[in-house]
């Protein structure tokens, strides 16, 4: 039961990160990362169950409360603030760009099987899907123009990162979790701020105008 | 209280204290004295560290050996010389009007807070809190990177902040696959990602996992180190930072980073021997070496040429660490100390230099600088003579020790496309200086340029040249006991 739900969860994630890329709304974009992280939150939850470790429900509630709620409220707003609400057309159009991420995911799948069995069987689908996000991430970031997109693509990588930390290790000691979350939560604070500078200077968050620097 | 705990609290005490309003008169005398404060406690951590071996705090999470105790010293060093000289920009920046309160109360606080961040990454001896401490430097460096608010300052900062989080993003998994590899054997609890634990565990590490691990943690800080291929936030940086947060980025944060990196290297060696990180090392350091070639050679900013020369020098650093042996080992680290020296030198004059000018641009200051600012001209000219690697002076024979070691060790080939690239550099970098400094003066004087005047900058600029001079022939003994005790964490035997 608690290895079904894992999986389901683990899945439910890389399918946001799969609708990501198809996705051009930002606020649709936002809410799909809230949705993952919900869905770490329940992979740490049904870890925490299975194994009985209880620090795993802190990093669960922290997960949800943080990356689940006030991240993306934060980005929405940032989002409403500039009144830009669609990303324009990526530098690889959207059938291409989703092919690729498959292609993607089976390499993610093959590096993992290099990894000694865990405790759970499932462990080995968990890391896949993980190193198969933060692949995605990664190309998410590269072909995207939009500030906001770019943020996501980088909040996606960081949650590829927990998930595969749960997969191995059933998670890193609590006190360095609790900083690393604060850390990430003032990073896109951070992020907010600049993209607010940006879009004052240029009346345009596209990165892609961001080019004068060269040499 | 103990001193390594006050060591961390003064410059973060120092750094609320600016980020509040108040006289400027009083801001400055915090920063400087908390600065110095903060220096002189650095020593005085170090020396409790050579009478007594190595101190601990909080369960080992923080730790001060001989590799820690050094880079306390460096980073303690550059975080003073960047305090004094910050006064005198601000100053200079607030003579033409281009300061405000705001920008006023964000460098006042911005500087101490990453000198703190740079102390943390010093003394981490976990893995975790090091990794959180790297992540603090880069939040507190990246609004002085984007301090006066043009365009390009924004999207220099945009890209350091978006590269150096993904670099990070990539670290921590690094630091969570080792620990995976470990495969529970660290045990639970904070003390489960300490340094220390891991060096214990080495020979039963899982290899996959840790081949892994070592390869995403290498890139992750190998980023925040400026190795290329990931070096490409550098140079536009370095362009738009105010000098002094500039001397914090080329010195303070190369190091730190060059600390993370070594770290990890040291683990992977003790669990599967030195090929595997050290081969990886050697080839990113040959890498940044080679790419700072055509960039100097053809560069067109005062200030992005310092950028490539501190891809250079990391890459050297690189290589030192990647050849290893307790030859290599030394040479990296005697390198880093003369670099810490020699690099402040090179940033005041050139900050100086565009500052006078308006632009860091080689068109728009123009040829024949000595003749309109002489003393920041020949403290550039000192300065690249220095960091060239030019005998007498100690990067020479850092890099000496280091090619040495090379040809020594099986690296033949790697070591002579080093060398060449080395001679290139020293070329490249003097003509693209020399002609600036040496170059024919204008035919009528220049009206828009600032004279040059002997202020606070300036005098911080003359000191630092003293010292780096000093430093290249003669290192205080205590100092030298210092990057001996170092050289034993990094290239003592397994």
């Amino acid at each position: 039961m608690s290895n079904n739900l894992l999986v389901l969860s683990a899945a439910g994630m890389l399918v946001t990160a799969f609708l990501m890329v198809g996705q051009k709304a930002l606020f649709t974009a936002i809410r799909l990362y809230g949705a993952q992280s919900w869905l770490l939150g329940v992979v740490a939850v049904t870890i925490a169950l299975a194994d009985d470790r209880p620090p795993l429900f802190v990093t669960a509630a922290l997960t949800a409360g943080l990356k689940g709620l006030l991240i993306p409220w934060f980005l929405m707003r940032v989002v409403d603030r500039i009144g830009i609400r669609r990303e324009i057309e990526p530098f690889l159009n959207v059938p291409a760009s989703l092919l690729i991420c498959l292609a993607l995911t089976v390499v993610g799948y093959r590096v993992s099987t290099g990894f000694p069995e865990g405790a759970r069987g499932v462990a080995h689908h968990v890391i896949g899907v993980g190193l198969s996000m933060l692949l995605i991430g990664l190309f998410l970031m590269v072909t995207r123009k939009k500030a906001v997109t770019q943020i996501l693509a980088l909040l996606t990588v960081e949650n590829a990162v927990f998930l595969i930390a749960l997969g191995i290790t059933s998670g890193m000691p609590l006190v360095v979790e609790l900083g690393i979350s604060f850390d990430v939560l003032l990073a896109v604070l951070v992020l907010g701020i600049l993209v607010h500078r940006i879009v004052d200077r240029f009346e345009s968050m596209d990165v892609s105008r961001l080019s004068q620097l060269k040499g | 209280m103990s001193l390594l705990l006050l060591t961390l609290i003064v410059p973060l005490a120092t750094a609320a204290i600016g980020g509040v309003g108040g006289p400027r008169r009083l801001k400055e005398a915090v920063l400087v004295s908390g600065l110095a404060l903060t220096f002189g406690l650095c020593l005085a951590t170090a020396s409790a560290f050579l009478a007594g071996g190595p101190i601990e705090q909080f369960e080992a999470a923080l730790r001060v050996d001989g590799l820690s105790a050094l880079m306390l010293v460096l980073n303690g060093f550059v975080g003073l010389l960047s305090g004094i000289y910050g006064v005198g920009y601000l100053r200079r920046n607030e003579e033409r009007g281009l300061v405000t309160a705001r920008m006023r109360r964000e460098f006042h606080g911005l500087i101490p807070a990453y000198v703190f961040a740079l102390l943390l990454v010093s003394v981490s001896n976990n893995l975790g809190i090091l990794w959180i401490a790297v992540e603090l430097t880069t939040l507190a460096s990246v609004f002085l990177v984007a301090f006066h608010n043009r365009d390009t300052s924004l999207e220099a900062a945009w890209k350091f902040l978006v590269l150096g989080s993904l670099g990070l993003g990539f670290a921590l998994l690094g630091t969570v696959l080792l620990f995976a590899a470990a495969q529970g054997r660290l045990g639970e609890g904070l003390t489960a990602l300490n340094w220390t634990r891991f060096m214990e565990a080495a020979p039963r590490l899982h290899p996959f996992t840790l081949r892994l691990g070592v390869v995403f943690a290498l890139i992750g800080y190998g980023t925040k180190a400026g190795l290329a291929p990931m070096h490409t936030w550098k140079p536009d940086a370095y362009r738009e930072a105010p000098s002094p947060a500039g001397v914090l980025m080329a010195v303070g944060m190369l190091n730190a980073a060059v600390y993370c990196v070594l770290r990890v290297h040291l683990i992977s060696r003790a669990a599967i021997g030195p090929e595997f990180s050290g081969g990886l090392l050697l080839a990113l350091g040959l890498l940044s070496v080679l790419v700072a070639v055509p960039f100097i050679v053809i560069q067109w900013n005062l200030k992005r040429l310092l950028a490539y020369s501190s891809i250079e020098h990391v890459g050297i650093m690189a290589i030192g660490i990647g050849i290893g042996g307790e030859a290599g080992a030394f040479g990296a680290l005697l390198h880093m100390t003369y670099h810490t020296f020699a690099k402040p030198v090179a940033f005041f004059s050139a900050g100086t230099l565009a500052q006078l000018h308006s632009s860091s641009d080689f068109e728009t200051i123009g040829a024949g600088t000595l003749g309109r600012a002489p003393i920041s001209s020949v403290l550039l000219l000192l300065a690249t003579v220095i960091i060239t690697g030019s005998p007498p002076f100690g990067i020479f024979f850092s890099e000496i020790i280091i090619l040495r070691a090379g040809f020594a060790g099986s690296h033949a080939l790697a070591t002579s496309v080093f060398l060449a690239a080395l001679v290139v550099l020293f070329c490249g970098f003097t003509y693209q200086v020399g002609r600036l400094v040496l170059g024919p003066q204008p035919a009528e004087p220049r009206r828009d340029v600032t004279p040059e005047t002997l202020d606070l900058c300036l005098g911080t600029a003359i000191v630092a040249a003293v010292l780096a001079v000093i430093a290249g022939f003669y290192l205080p003994g205590s100092l030298l006991e210092l990057i001996r005790a170092a050289t034993q964490v990094v290239g003592g035997r397994v």
